[in-house]
């Protein structure tokens, strides 16, 4: 099947014009599957992390969302261990008017604003709630150890 | 000097009444263009109105509005989307049903 052209468009845009801290480059021999990193934003447990995730465009994109996971260990009430994510647009709220980049800026933020009351990984976000310095002290700490630049 | 004029041809140039480098906000082909599946713009591609403004190729629209996901939510402002062009479809007055009763035959 042929690469429909708004793909096409959205990765050239995606290496003309990247956005600060994050990257997504697709695969030569598939184009919708993409490499991605996303930096940690400033002042969250995740500062100078760099995480990997991987990035699918279905078939039918972008009537559906794409499907994305973090590669990278990371501690976040929001992410499990599998890597998958609890974004509300990457689920119910995806409309095909959002794209790959606001799609990543999306995670970039929920990096920076964890939510442990709509939880993924309840373990984690038990956690978050009953000690929250401890909790962001693990998140710093698998920081620094899986997501190495 | 005189000229005689054999034969001419007129070219024509059309576009939607639309500002002039918007895209469909689903495919982000250009409004003058078509959709991603049809080949030819213009009539056959053609764009919709939505009451809250937004507009998308039809095809376009129509496919999100088929998808369950969608709620039949406008993919910029998530109202619900209604065609602007459409008039209210105003339910058909309904038949009377005359009851037929047939007589039951006591045996």
């Amino acid at each position: 099947m042929a690469l429909p052209k708004r793909i096409i468009k959205e990765t050239e845009r995606l290496m003309a014009e990247p956005v600060k801290g994050i990257s997504a480059v697709p695969h030569e021999d598939n184009l919708r599957y993409f490499d991605v990193t996303i930096e940690g934003p400033e002042q969250s447990p995740y500062e100078g992390g760099v995480f990997k995730l991987e990035l699918f465009l279905p078939d039918d994109y972008p009537m559906t969302p794409p499907k994305i996971r973090f590669l990278t260990k990371i501690y976040h009430p929001n992410i499990d261990r599998l890597g998958r994510i609890c974004l509300d647009v990457l689920k119910g709220n995806w409309s095909p008017a959002l794209q790959i980049r606001t799609i990543l800026l999306s995670i970039q933020a929920l990096l920076g604003a964890p939510n442990p009351d709509d939880p993924l990984a309840n373990d984690v976000a038990q956690k978050w709630k009953e000690d929250q310095n401890a909790a962001i002290e693990t998140a710093r700490q698998w920081t620094r150890e899986h997501a190495k630049p | 000097m005189r000229v005689i004029i054999k034969e001419w041809n007129a070219v024509a140039a059309w576009r939607w009444d639309m500002p002039d480098d918007d895209v469909c906000g689903i495919c982000r082909n250009p409004y003058d263009s078509t959709c991603s599946k049809c080949k030819y713009p213009g009539d056959e591609c053609p764009l919709l109105l939505g009451e809250c403004n937004h507009s998308f190729h039809m095809h376009c629209i129509i496919s999100w509005l088929r998808q369950e996901s969608s709620l039949e939510k406008c993919p910029m402002c998530r109202q619900p989307f209604k065609s602007k062009s459409q008039d209210p479809v105003t339910p058909a007055p309904r038949q009377t049903q005359t009851a037929n009763a047939t007589p039951t035959t006591a045996t």
